[in-house]
């Protein structure tokens, strides 16, 4: 056993860490919140400068063929600055997929333009009335045309290419779809960590091609879903760890009765149980992130980790939102963005619950 | 022992309820606006306060010499609760009303409560209050602000902080320090300020629902006439403890705009009332509105029968504020992927967002979480008090932000 991150590894997050503390300043993401994109496209030309958007993509698509557990080096360090960048889903929900399922031509046309910075894409999983991605409510006719809508999309606002699911009679279908095309209706709405995203609406709209074959993607969709659950906790990894980083800081330098805030009990303890639950976010992350890259079964471990940080996460900015007392509720101090964060972050893709309901009934089939 | 509503108090019920119906219409759905913080809302408040005092409704426990009904209040809050059900509000009165007024029945000479209740009590003034200071907050007796003695008036200089309705405001409860070498709560005056006297800058906090009802208050040199000290200079902490007291009350016993009802009207609407998770969230939710509401009657009941209830203000505003986070959470939670939009973009209009962004508020204003846990542990289970080294030094010595 080896719980050490490789030379390669650190030198990622170093660099990542770099960039990101170099561009997403308060005062910078302050601006890029008063826009109407919502994202830093001077940060994302950054990242790929720095060869980072290939960093976890095959070496023979352009990338540097370093895994996911590179991207999750990379998205913790996203997520301690907060940095407005459509990262989990351009690599993690639509670029890695991509790579995985698409032919030579879809890798040819999108993998270069994702990690030179110039394509967004985004997969599509959540809907208003159907609680599993993999078994969808909007329909495909045999023709490939879509009906039927899904909401909430992440960059859904900006994205070239968006990964659809789809029900089909062959069964459920993972369509590449152009957001610009006719019978495509993209709806901007406002999140609650001050981001964007999309509500898409498809009206007999027409597809471009299919991502694996027909009648394969639940498939699909459940490997695309398990690397977002992954990517989405190692960013809540990051906001977490800030978090706590700020609490300290904060109520070590205020004096109430006398004394560091930091020094009462009702403070310490807390900031303490902080700590414990962003280590166990930490080693469920590694772990499911490196069973993904070893090729080992991951299901469980993945909801796992996805439950920490919906969880712990939680817990996690509830209670460094609380430890700022009254800062936390003015928004012209910036702790109250980490909350924000991580109640989007566990929210996203499945609540607790839902990781909860995932592992008890894997647990439920193994000892059938 | 009686769970029930005596006749009497069950008469008087129906007695505001019938005259609510006459006055006012039925509040229509819960919205996001409910706690706007605009001109026009306060322009409603005030109308509907002075609808109240003519029919007699306004400070339903005040004494009768002084406007007030002359009725408990247990009474006020049956009225509150059938009040609850109508589009109508108060709420730019919640620190009028909720503290000064009462702390000036209290504490004030009979010119004070001759000059300042009437136009309370008739929501022709808003209050505000002066407490809070960007270095006290949890140690409110370790304010700065300083107020000197100059001929007939006193001259503070200072800042404060978390102002509810600063910027509505014609009057303020001030609290600032007279005397720097004495202990900390022994040099404490408490004032009555014109909030429209030079030397006042209110510059407005804009919070994370989006809202901006806290204000940061900088006092220049400004003059207060020394008639307008409440109680004795330099004994202006015992005057606060009064307010914040019934700041407790006030917070704790809030009617809150939303109800249970409103919660499982959001879970039905997102199709969630068979989930069995949410079904057993609701269930808490509903066990959580009882109990919070017997022990407000309780209280009340303990006013009602001449005792001051202490401790009970905390651990109600203890439940409230936990109660206010959970509900908030639910609302969000049963929403599913549509919980993570804001503003107009989510479910009825951003009500529950609001609602979860709103705990904040209630978990650290009027004394946080731990401050109430401390006074439950102190003075309801007699645990030793903390060591407090900063309590008897001159305030002068001390450690500061």
């Amino acid at each position: 056993m080896d719980f050490d991150f490789s030379d390669e590894q650190v030198a990622v997050r170093d660099l990542a860490a770099q960039i990101f503390t170099g561009h997403a300043t308060v005062d910078r993401i302050k601006q890029i919140e008063a826009g109407n994109e919502r994202i830093d496209r001077d940060l994302w030309a950054a990242l790929a400068t720095a060869n980072l958007l290939g960093i976890a993509l095959p070496e023979e698509d352009g990338g540097s063929g370093l895994g996911l557990m590179s991207l999750c080096l990379v998205l913790q360090e996203q997520g301690r600055r907060l940095a407005p960048v459509p990262l989990l889903p351009t690599i993690a929900l639509g670029a890695l997929p991509i790579a995985e399922f698409g032919t030579v031509e879809q890798r040819s046309t999108w993998l270069p333009r994702v990690i030179s910075g110039e394509a967004i894409l985004t997969a599509a999983l959540d809907e208003a009335d159907s609680i599993d991605p993999a078994a969808p409510r909007v329909i495909a006719s045999a023709g490939g045309r879509l009906s039927g809508s899904k909401v909430v999309v992440p960059a859904g606002h900006i994205a070239d290419r968006v990964l659809v699911p789809a029900s089909t009679p062959d069964g459920v279908t993972v369509f590449v779809v152009d957001p610009s095309a006719d019978g495509v209706t993209i709806d901007v709405v406002d999140t609650t960590d001050h981001q964007r995203a999309a509500h898409i609406t498809f009206v007999n709209a027409p597809t471009e091609a299919t991502l694996g074959r027909a009648g394969d993607g639940a498939a699909v969709v459940r490997w695309i879903l398990d690397r977002g659950l992954v990517g989405l906790a190692a960013i809540q990894l990051g906001v977490a760890d800030e978090a706590i980083r700020l609490a300290a800081e904060y109520t070590s330098g205020r004096l109430q009765f006398g004394k560091p805030l930091s020094t009462f009990q009702g403070v310490s303890l807390r900031a303490a149980d902080a700590y414990i639950d962003a280590s166990a976010m930490n080693v469920t992350l590694w772990q499911a992130a490196w069973r993904i890259d070893e090729g080992l079964d991951a299901s469980r471990e993945v909801a796992i980790a996805k439950w920490w940080a919906a969880d712990g996460g939680e817990r996690v900015v509830h209670a460094t939102q609380h430890l700022h007392g009254g800062m936390g509720a003015d928004v012209d101090y910036p702790v109250h963005r980490y909350f924000l964060w991580g109640k989007q972050i566990a929210d996203s893709l499945g609540g607790a619950s839902k990781q909860l309901a995932r592992i008890g009934a894997d647990i439920a089939d193994a000892y059938r | 022992m009686d769970f029930d509503e005596s006749p009497e108090d069950a008469a008087f019920r129906g007695e505001a309820l019938a005259w609510l119906a006459e006055n006012a219409s039925r509040r229509g759905p819960v919205t996001a606006n409910a706690v706007a913080d605009d001109p026009a809302h306060v322009a409603r408040c005030k109308k509907w306060q002075a609808t109240l005092a003519d029919a007699g409704w306004a400070a339903i426990a005040w004494p009768a010499a002084y406007g007030g009904r002359g009725a408990t209040s247990r009474h006020q809050s049956l009225f509150n609760e059938e009040q609850s059900k109508f589009d109508v509000s108060t709420g730019v009165f919640a620190v009028g009303l909720g503290m000064a007024g009462p702390t000036l029945i209290a504490h004030g000479t009979e010119e004070q409560k001759d000059r300042f209740l009437p136009p309370l009590l008739r929501g022709d003034e808003v209050w505000c209050q002066l407490f809070s200071e960007p270095g006290a907050g949890s140690d409110l007796a370790g304010l700065s602000t300083r107020a000197e003695l100059d001929g007939n008036d006193f001259v503070v200089n200072g800042q404060k902080v978390w102002t509810s309705g600063a910027q509505h405001s014609d009057w303020a409860i001030l609290l600032a320090r007279t005397d720097f070498d004495q202990a900390k709560h022994k040099g404490l005056t408490y004032f009555v300020l014109d909030m429209r006297s030079p030397g006042i800058e209110v510059r407005p906090l804009r919070q994370i629902n989006g809202v901006a009802h806290f204000n940061e208050v900088f006092l220049t040199d400004v003059r207060v006439p020394a008639a307008n000290v409440l109680g004795e200079v330099n004994g202006g902490w015992g005057v606060a403890l009064t307010t914040l007291a019934n700041e407790r009350n006030f917070i704790g016993g809030g009617t809150s705009s939303i109800g249970f009802a409103n919660i499982v009207d959001r879970a039905r609407a997102s199709g969630r009332t068979n989930d069995p998770l949410v079904r057993q969230e609701l269930a808490e939710a509903f066990t959580r509105f009882e109990v919070l509401r017997f022990i407000g009657y309780r209280i009340q009941t303990a006013f009602a029968q001449g005792r001051v209830p202490g401790a009970e203000a905390s651990i109600l505003k203890l439940l409230y504020s936990r109660h206010v986070e959970r509900n908030g959470n639910l609302g969000v939670d049963v929403e599913g992927a549509a919980g993570m939009l804001s503003g107009a973009d989510a479910p009825d209009d951003g009500l529950w967002q609001q609602q979860f962004l709103t705990q904040w508020a209630m978990r650290i204003g009027g004394g946080t979480d731990e401050v109430q846990r401390n006074v439950v542990g102190e003075r309801v289970l007699g645990l030793p008090a903390e060591p407090r080294p900063d309590k008897y030094a001159p305030f002068r010595e001390l450690v500061r932000n």
